[in-house]
């Protein structure tokens, strides 16, 4: 046991132990449509207690406890965001909200994946796999190295239907 | 105490047994790395595969893939961010940070034998304690699991990252997701709107998928040129000193996640949770700071998760009752097979007890030997470039989310959750919080109504069982505690700031 002791890792003591307090430091400036997202929580819990009001109610035991409460927390906490958020100066040379929320690469694999979601009843899982990753692979590689796309998204297909639909039997969408 | 030994032997007599047992782990290993692929899938799937076997090798198939599945959901935790399992969400809080610095191996070599020394640590309380356990656990009232619920709920300090606001908020918006559907116990549709998609509930194992799995791919399409770190996979067994470093916080853990395994209802998912914000508010002089990449709050998690697997198995072999979903499926194998699972199970058939206690036993010798052979191979899948991985996970968590309940719908949903932590994390809300109260909502619910209509609906009543009754008298002194270590006050008071 000495010897593997020796020829072995350290890394977990050794490790720097300089406390980081970045993350309990506010930030001074509220990024792009931080107003506009706890505003859309709060609304969230306002229609969170309005539906919950249909429900049974007026004992301590009635359906209508937990999701009136949990919609008023959501409402209290979102609210405390919201004004917070109006203290904070605007960021001037950030980018815009929607360089900020959608960078171009997330708005091409959000589309591909819904198109995918779409697709998958209709061309059924492996054809609409396939070029869900190919197309996925060859735009983030920016055009680049088609034929390894093809040949890595044929491969790991028939490998992840191998797997799944014939040894775990699992059923495929 | 000498048939009980050879009881104990039958499975190591058996070349059949063995190769079972290692081909559960093995398979149990990959099951549990993909997200929405769960133990309790297999294990179903399982007992129809094996309805014609003799019931020994159908129980050490099962008991391999229990192991090796509960294991398998960290790797993906820690490599990728995306859990396999809800048992690993709180090992990806600090595994991940370690792969980002190159420590994967390292990681997942210190999970591995952490892991073998909590399941050990668990069948020793399943096979000397049983019976105790399995009578304390049956004292809990519906008062003490809302009150488990509540101590988890806590955990959103925790795993809520910066802001504890946001934390909350995230949490609260998990539970109110939580209440979609039929209500249990009376039937009345909650936020269904009509809509005969929404009236089963939203799964949080497809909510888990979409806010770690997704949302983590679209973050890293936000910096697509940005080349994956190099691992270092020189040393990955931890040394003999460093495993004795983590030795007393692998044992608090494996207990309590023994004790949690054991209740009926709660699993490893649960304990897992429990155990890191206990190391999180114990260790002080962590190896980095929590959510930075401390290995302490790996070691805690994953010994609980593992803990809690012989202890999902004490309920069920001494009472009949299943301390988990997979040993409720376990019941169902040993009735299918003719046994009758419930007090008289240890007596009429001893062999049984000892022999899960023997694949248990063999599954984790498995686990450390197949763990640490697969360490190379699996943190090598981070060093893939992130423009072909992510496109594989994406497809990963469709076939998950589709296995589920073979639903179309629930793979909009779980992209739907995908988009949603997206933008949470863009804001700053951490996406665990949300799930927790996906997780805990239905517990809280649940065991507050029924411990509310024990009360006759007086709130008076119901207050007092809370300090007249001793183990929820425990649990609120717990959570007391819990809110009171979080203050300045006490953080001073044992030198943590």
């Amino acid at each position: 046991m000495s010897d593997l002791s020796s020829s072995l890792p350290e890394a977990p003591e050794a490790a720097p132990a300089v406390k980081d307090l970045s993350v309990f430091v506010p930030e001074a400036h509220r990024r792009p449509g931080e107003l506009g997202a706890a505003a859309l929580g709060f609304l969230l819990g306002a229609l969170g207690y309005y539906f919950a009001l249909d429900m049974t109610s007026g004992e301590y035991s009635s359906p209508s406890v937990f999701p009136k409460f949990a919609s008023a927390l959501i409402m209290a906490c979102t609210g405390v965001i919201l004004l917070r958020g109006l203290k904070k100066d605007k960021q001037k040379d950030g980018p815009g909200l929607a360089a900020f929320l959608l960078p171009m690469d997330v708005v091409v694999v959000l589309i591909l994946l819904v198109a995918y979601c779409v697709a998958l009843p209709w061309l059924r899982f492996v054809p609409s796999s396939f070029l869900f990753m190919v197309i996925g692979m060859v735009y983030l590689q920016r055009g680049k190295n088609i034929v390894r796309a093809v040949l890595i998204s044929a491969a790991s297909l028939a490998v992840l239907v191998a797997i799944f639909r014939y040894l775990f039997m699992v059923i495929l969408p | 105490m000498e048939q009980s030994f050879q009881y104990f032997l039958i499975p190591f007599l058996s070349w059949e047994m063995m190769l079972l047992i290692w081909a559960g782990v093995f398979a149990g290993i990959w099951v549990g790395a993909i997200p929405g692929l769960s133990v309790t899938m297999a294990a179903s799937l399982l007992i129809s595969f094996t309805f014609s076997w003799d019931l020994n090798h159908a129980l050490a198939l099962i008991c391999g893939v229990f192991v090796g599945g509960v294991y398998g959901g960290s790797i993906t935790a820690i490599l990728l961010n995306i859990p396999g399992a809800p048992a690993a969400i709180a090992t990806g809080i600090e595994g991940y940070p370690l792969a980002q610095l190159g420590e994967a191996g390292k990681a997942i070599g210190l999970c591995t034998t952490v892991s073998v020394f909590a399941s050990f640590v668990g069948i020793l309380a399943l096979s000397v304690a049983a019976p105790v356990i399995a009578n304390f656990s049956l004292k809990f009232s519906p008062r003490d699991f809302f009150l488990l619920a509540v101590m988890g709920i806590l955990l959103i300090g925790s795993i809520g990252g910066g802001d504890p606001v946001k934390g909350v908020a995230a949490g609260a918006v998990g539970v109110l997701l939580s209440m979609v559907g039929m209500d249990p116990s009376t039937g009345e549709l909650r936020y269904t709107f009509g809509n005969i998609h929404l009236m089963a509930g939203i799964s949080f194992v497809t909510a888990m998928i979409g806010l770690f799995g997704v949302s983590e791919a679209l973050t890293q399409f936000r910096n697509a040129g940005k080349k994956s770190p190099k691992q270092n996979l020189d040393r990955i067994i931890p040394s003999w000193a460093t495993f004795v470093k983590y030795l007393p916080l692998s044992i608090r853990s494996s207990l309590l996640g023994v004790f949690i395994g054991a209740l009926p209802g709660t699993g490893g998912d649960v304990a897992a949770l429990l155990a890191y914000d206990q190391a999180k508010r114990t260790v002080r002089n962590p190896s980095r700071p929590f959510g930075t990449g401390a290995y302490e709050g790996i070691v805690a998690p994953e010994t609980a998760n593992k803990g809690a697997i012989g202890g999902a198995f004490i309920p069920m072999l001494t009472l009949g009752i299943p301390g988990d979903a997979v040993t409720a499926i376990i019941i169902g194998a040993l009735y299918i097979h003719g046994l009758k699972p419930g007090p008289m199970l240890m007596i009429e058939t001893p062999h049984l007890f000892w022999m899960i206690v023997s694949c248990l036993s063999i599954a984790s010798v498995a686990l450390m030997v197949l763990g640490l052979v697969s360490v190379k191979p699996f943190a090598k899948i981070i060093e893939i470039p992130k423009e072909i991985i992510m496109p594989v996970v994406i497809i990963l968590s469709v076939i998950g989310t589709y296995a589920i309940q073979n639903s179309v719908v629930d793979i909009f949903y779980m992209i739907g959750f995908g988009i949603l932590g997206y933008f949470m994390r863009l804001y700053g809300y951490a996406t665990g919080p949300m799930v927790l109260g996906l997780i805990l909502g239905p517990m809280l619910d649940a065991n507050y109504r029924r411990a509310m209509q024990g009360a006759e609906n007086q709130l008076l009543p119901f207050l007092e069982g809370f300090v007249t009754n001793p183990i929820s008298l425990f649990l609120t002194l717990s959570i007391v505690f819990l809110v009171f270590s979080q203050t300045k006050v006490y953080r001073r008071w044992r030198g943590f700031e």
